[in-house]
């Protein structure tokens, strides 16, 4: 008897000792602060509550940076950390929020669109609960995340999810996924919420164009692409002829399927008068036959078992040893959204965008990330904020 | 990983705690030490599947316990009792419909399973052969539309909404559900009502059809309902409506129950599923984050293409014995890529997977719904035997899933209806 209570003791006590070691990562990753040392070109501090109050007070509740020219314009919305474990869109928007200076137009830049994702990894994915970038300054870490939001804000899931409002049925898991949930509801769940947030504030700023960043598994058909609502398909189709042509790197467009609902490329299209786009660049930290899944495969996107699948021909985007760094993917990134602005702005003078101070593919490859990072300790307290 | 399983085995270690015997050495030999972020991460993978195994399996038990099983079990005999042909379609249906709805094939076990398998048995038919329909029929619905967890969860992983699935998942389940029961059950008998209605237990006088449907009605209520008023109502999930429909039970029991006793039994009674899957969920995690899942992953998606077709009617059973609904994120995922890239449709192809993988949950390591249909049939058995028992049904299954994968192009017409 007093052996099993002995055992039983024990593997208690071991139990709550992984329990305290997990629980501790766990909060860190939740309330790790990730500051933003605001460009010189960040005019305003918004908050997505401003344009529905629904999601006050909530994890949902994102910092909206608005960096607005001195010569009215056009107004583009970027969000980056739709998808916050594809790792490419939330740094691009962290490269335009420390960097850019809008000179023509008004450029709103999400870069935790749902932040609730953010505070969770993959269960049962093995992901890392954070990475770092390195600066001249020092190391700047930021939190992992999800594909999804965090059950911890949004629980339980329906047996089936039905979308709103075409009523096509997803699945389940996908109803705390930002980019299933567009254009949301008023009075949904957390994520439904904070698309509907997104949409007031398209349609209230009268948004032009809106970008999507994603990065996607290479066994993934969509990849290395901009993917169109109707209303951009001529935007994106020269964005990507002129890429291929200047920027030394290539990208595909592809149309939005118009049965295929919840996705931002194909919602707020439909929903709102701005053109949606959505572009992807390679991830193959996503990829199902990865190996090691570590900081490493993150930030450097070399894997051998990727580039096997790659030699059987399953990949729809080349991968060789050199792998995909996060400086290329984020370099595509901004080339891209640069490109997109640039014939924007040929094409409808009177609502053009112009940003400079926005490094193009080669020059991030070139100087790396961290050089467009800044230290928060020398910058002005008034000017760093936190996501 | 697989020498410290099976050492643990051999030391008559039991599964769930070899599995995580097997992720520990996992986490030590990637060079990852333990991984206690990781650890407890995984531990909560099945979270959501866990509460729906303990709030089904309360509901049961106590509309057992009210005497509400023996009053239906006695029901359908005096009904149907000459007439073996619709009840055994009737008994498909039934088997069917909790597993459907849920994605579970324990629940069907849990809800109905255990009525179900009186009934047989007064037909005449053995406790394993009993435990084999149950079983197979159980994986069915699970499999069956319109909440089929593999294809959900497979089709989530490769970014595919979860359309198109309805018909290629209902026809085949339907079929091969009638096809095992007719095979299994050919030797049942009419039942000796007289002999069975004596031998059965009575109902308490006051419970009525009222009393035992009431807690169904409003559980299938409540899933109505969050599919037609989806964006009217709050999202309950399973596990809740469940517990609605055990409190109903509880409310109209005719006789006093003790609830939580019956609690505190249920989560005894489940105590080695939550465990193993928690485990798995270890593993899984463990498997993913030193590359091991991805060992398998594309070691099998690299191989020929004839021997993906040839092997994948072993490959699928054996991964869901490993990994139970870790199998569609570690294998179906990749397949899928594969028939997509070489042209196949996805659907069906992932249709037909979909219909193959319940059939590893007889296998051991884990045997999670073969073991507890074993339990709740009452088999005394071995349990080989339920397994002897699923080998013709489960070769059928086999082949129409394999032939669905290879000719998926031309069933493509099926997602369209």
């Amino acid at each position: 008897m007093s052996w099993l209570y002995l055992r039983k003791f024990t593997l208690i006590a071991l139990g709550l000792v992984l329990m305290v070691f997990a629980g501790v990562s766990f909060f860190e990753s939740r309330h790790l602060k990730e500051p933003v040392v605001l460009s010189r070109g960040v005019t305003q501090v918004k908050k997505l509550s401003a344009y529905f109050p629904g999601v006050k007070g909530t994890i949902s509740d994102s910092n909206i940076y608005v960096l607005e020219g001195a010569k009215p314009g056009g107004t583009i919305l970027i969000l980056g950390g739709t998808h916050p474990e594809e790792p490419g869109s939330r740094l691009t928007t962290w490269i335009l929020t420390e960097n850019a200076v809008a000179d023509q137009g008004r450029v709103f830049v999400i870069n935790s669109a749902n932040r609730s994702a953010t505070t969770v990894t993959r269960l049962g994915g093995g992901y890392p609960p954070d990475f770092t970038i390195h600066t001249k300054w020092g190391e700047q870490k930021f939190r992992m995340g999800d594909r999804w939001s965090n059950p911890l804000d949004q629980w339980p899931d329906p047996e089936a999810y039905i979308h709103y409002p075409s009523r096509q049925e997803l699945a389940y898991v996908d109803i705390r996924n930002l980019n299933r949930a567009f254009p949301g509801r008023a009075n949904g769940t957390l994520t439904e919420k904070t698309c509907y947030a997104l949409i007031q504030l398209i349609q209230k700023e009268k948004v032009d164009i809106v970008i999507d960043l994603h990065e996607a598994e290479l066994q993934y058909p969509v990849i290395s692409t901009i993917v169109a609502h109707e209303k951009g398909q001529n935007l994106a189709a020269m964005a990507s002829m002129m890429i291929s042509g200047t920027e030394g790197f290539s990208i595909g467009m592809e149309y939005s399927p118009p049965a295929l609902h919840g996705l931002s490329h194909r919602e707020i299209g439909d929903h709102t008068q701005a053109i949606s786009l959505l572009l992807e660049a390679p991830e193959p930290f996503l990829d199902a036959t990865r190996g090691r899944t570590d900081r490493r495969l993150l930030l450097e996107g070399k894997d051998e078992f990727v580039v096997k699948a790659g030699k059987h021909g399953l990949l729809f985007e080349k991968m060789d040893e050199n792998g995909w760094p996060i400086e290329v993917r984020v370099g595509r990134h901004c080339s891209t959204i640069l490109q997109i602005l640039e014939l924007w702005s040929e094409e409808n003078p009177e609502k053009s965008v112009i940003v400079k101070g926005v490094p193009r593919y080669a020059e991030v490859i070139e100087k790396g990330i961290g050089n467009f990072l800044h230290d928060p300790a020398k910058a002005d307290p008034k000017r760093v904020y936190y996501e | 990983m697989v020498v410290t399983y099976i050492i643990a085995k051999v030391l008559k270690v039991s599964t769930e705690l070899s599995m995580f015997a097997a992720a520990l050495t996992g986490g030590l030999a990637g060079g990852v030490g333990i991984p206690a972020r990781h650890i407890v991460e995984g531990a909560f993978t099945y979270l959501d599947i866990i509460l729906i195994f303990i709030t089904a399996t309360l509901f049961m038990n106590i509309l057992k316990e009210s005497g509400g099983v023996a009053f239906v079990v006695r029901g359908i005999l005096k009904k149907f009792f000459r007439r073996k042909s619709i009840l055994f379609v009737l008994i498909s249906l039934l088997l069917l419909l909790p597993g459907a709805l849920t994605g579970a094939g324990s629940v069907t076990v849990l809800i109905t399973g255990g009525m179900i398998a009186v009934v047989l048995g007064y037909m005449g038919i053995s406790k394993p052969k009993t435990a084999a329909i149950i079983f197979i029929l159980a994986g069915m619905s699970a499999a069956a539309p319109p909440v089929s967890l593999w294809a959900m969860l497979t089709a989530a992983g490769v970014n595919m909404p979860y359309v198109g699935f309805f018909l290629p998942l209902l026809i085949p389940c339907l079929f091969l559900s009638l096809i095992t029961i007719f095979i299994l059950g050919s030797r049942g008998k009419p039942v000796n009502l007289e002999k069975a209605l004596k031998e059965l237990p009575e109902a308490p006088q006051k419970m009525n059809w009222i009393r035992v449907s009431l807690p169904f009605l409003v559980f299938l209520f409540l899933v109505l309902a969050g599919r037609i008023w989806p964006h009217s109502l709050p999202v309950v999930g399973l596990p809740m409506m469940f517990m609605a429909a055990a409190f109903i039970s509880l409310l109209l029991s005719p006789v006093k129950i003790n609830f939580l006793k019956i609690s505190r039994d249920t989560v005894h009674q489940l105590l080695p599923l939550i465990g193993t899957l928690t485990c798995v969920g270890i593993l899984v995690q463990i498997m993913t984050l030193t590359g091991v899942r991805g060992l398998i992953a594309i070691t099998t998606v690299t191989l020929p293409l004839v021997a993906v077709f040839i092997t994948l009617c072993l490959v699928l059973p054996v991964s869901e014995a490993v990994l139970m609904w870790g199998a569609a994120p570690v294998l179906g995922v990749p397949l899928v890529l594969l028939f997509n890239t070489i042209g196949l449709n996805p659907i069906i192809a992932l249709a037909g997977m979909s219909v193959i993988w319940p059939l590893g949950d007889a296998l051991p390591p884990t045997a999670i719904i073969g073991r507890l249909t074993a339990d709740t049939v009452g088999m005394k058995e071995p349990y080989s035997e339920l397994l002897k028992y699923c080998i013709i049904p489960a070769v059928i299954i086999m082949a129409v899933g394999t032939l669905m994968v290879i000719f998926s192009k031309k069933l493509a017409f099926f997602t369209l209806l």
